[in-house]
């Protein structure tokens, strides 16, 4: 890790945003970036240039990051100051979004160091322009049901054993049936989820030119009561972005589920390796 | 819901204003080229001590409970660990209840 010595305390650093073609000077220096003060320029390297913002190098380092991201007020400002400078960006031109704190230490080590990916840069607009990410989000149909009563027989599951099953003679054997009936249900339910998931992301990778799968988010963000199944983000070709809304509505009458749609975004997810 | 968020985005790129944080931190802290830079930050740390943890995991006992569990796993992977996964507990539950329907039965025997 790259310490700011105490010797260097009104030392520069270079914040890059992200990687473009062709963009419009007029259109990045409106932007605020993700420090008040220095605007937001071009820096040019090779047939590319990057948005680039200077900012006091004691207020990147890590430890202020570390900090700064435990926050999480501060944690969204920078993230949505961020994507604020990469959307603005992308409406103008093709663009490469890079995450979030890619930081050199000055303009010739940045250039230098940009320069050396151009081709990682080439292939990602290669491979993106035209194109937009779409989020789809399932959710799953019903809400989980509440225990059955005790006593009450649980759903029937094959092959348990000959039909040496008998009315309850113990607290025990009540139990654990009943115990299974929830692990029935619980199993169905976990099952049709399943299947839903997979038949939406099947039909949107039909009409996208990539799909990834992102990691579920909990209730916090999905909201109270609701089970996410299904967070995927899909590279959609400008021309096939009008289905997509289509295909949702489709998708939610045949499969039950709650289905959102989020976009056109830049396409974040595409431009790593992939 | 979808129309809505459809029809409200006029622009060829949403704002940042109507898009929901999670949506934006997701891609913006995972995503996006990665290009090693002069201040190193280690945000893949950042984001699993607070966000993956902090934001995550409060609700991993609550979704446990209506029984989808399968971001445990690799989403990439999931559908067929979980299936595993379920498939080894029933079994395990279906061989301790016929363990206790035969006990149950040598008591009735005897």
């Amino acid at each position: 890790m790259t310490e700011c010595g105490p010797g260097l305390p009104e030392a520069d650093a270079l914040y890059v945003f992200a990687v473009c073609r062709e963009p419009d000077p007029a259109v990045i220096a409106d932007l605020r970036g993700i420090a008040t003060g220095a605007p937001l320029r071009l820096l040019r390297f090779g047939e590319l240039a990057a948005i680039v913002q200077t900012v006091r190098a004691a207020d990147f380092t890590d430890e202020a990051w570390q900090a700064r991201m435990s926050d999480r007020g501060e944690l969204e400002r920078y993230a949505r100051a961020h994507h604020h400078v990469v959307s603005a960006a992308a409406a103008s031109c093709p663009t490469v979004p890079l995450p979030l704190a890619t930081l050199y230490h000055g303009e010739e080590r940045a250039s230098q160091a940009l320069f050396a990916e151009t081709e990682r840069f080439r292939a990602a607009l290669k491979r993106t322009t035209g194109h937009s990410e779409w989020g789809v989000k399932v959710y799953a149909g019903e809400p989980p049901t509440a225990d059955p009563e005790p006593g009450a027989l649980p759903p029937r599951v094959p092959d348990t054993g000959g039909g040496r099953l008998r009315p309850a003679p113990g607290a025990g054997l009540a139990y654990l049936e009943r115990k299974r009936g929830v692990q029935a249900r619980r199993e169905r339910r976990h099952e049709d989820a399943l299947r839903s998931a997979e038949t939406v992301d099947a039909a949107f990778q039909k009409v996208a030119a990539a799909g990834r799968r992102l990691r579920l988010q909990p209730q916090e963000s999905a909201g109270k009561g609701r089970l996410q199944v299904l967070n995927a983000t899909y590279l959609v070709g400008e021309h096939r972005s009008a289905e997509l809304a289509e295909l949702a509505r489709a998708l939610r009458a045949s499969t039950g589920t709650e289905i959102e749609i989020s976009g056109p975004w830049v396409p974040y997810s595409f431009v790593g390796e992939v | 819901m979808t129309d809505l968020d459809l029809g409200r985005e006029a622009y060829p790129i949403p704002g940042p204003q109507n898009t929901n944080l999670a949506d934006i931190l997701e891609r913006v802290l995972d995503k996006g080229i990665v290009i090693a830079g002069d201040i190193k930050i280690d945000l893949l740390d950042i984001e699993l001590l607070t966000i993956r943890l902090r934001l995550f995991v409060a609700s991993v006992d609550t979704a446990k409970k209506a029984g989808i569990d399968w971001w445990e796993t690799d989403p990439a992977l999931s559908s067929r660990a979980a299936r595993h996964a379920l498939q080894d507990e029933n079994r395990d539950l279906r061989e301790r209840l016929e363990a206790l329907e035969a006990k149950s039965d040598e008591k009735t025997a005897s």
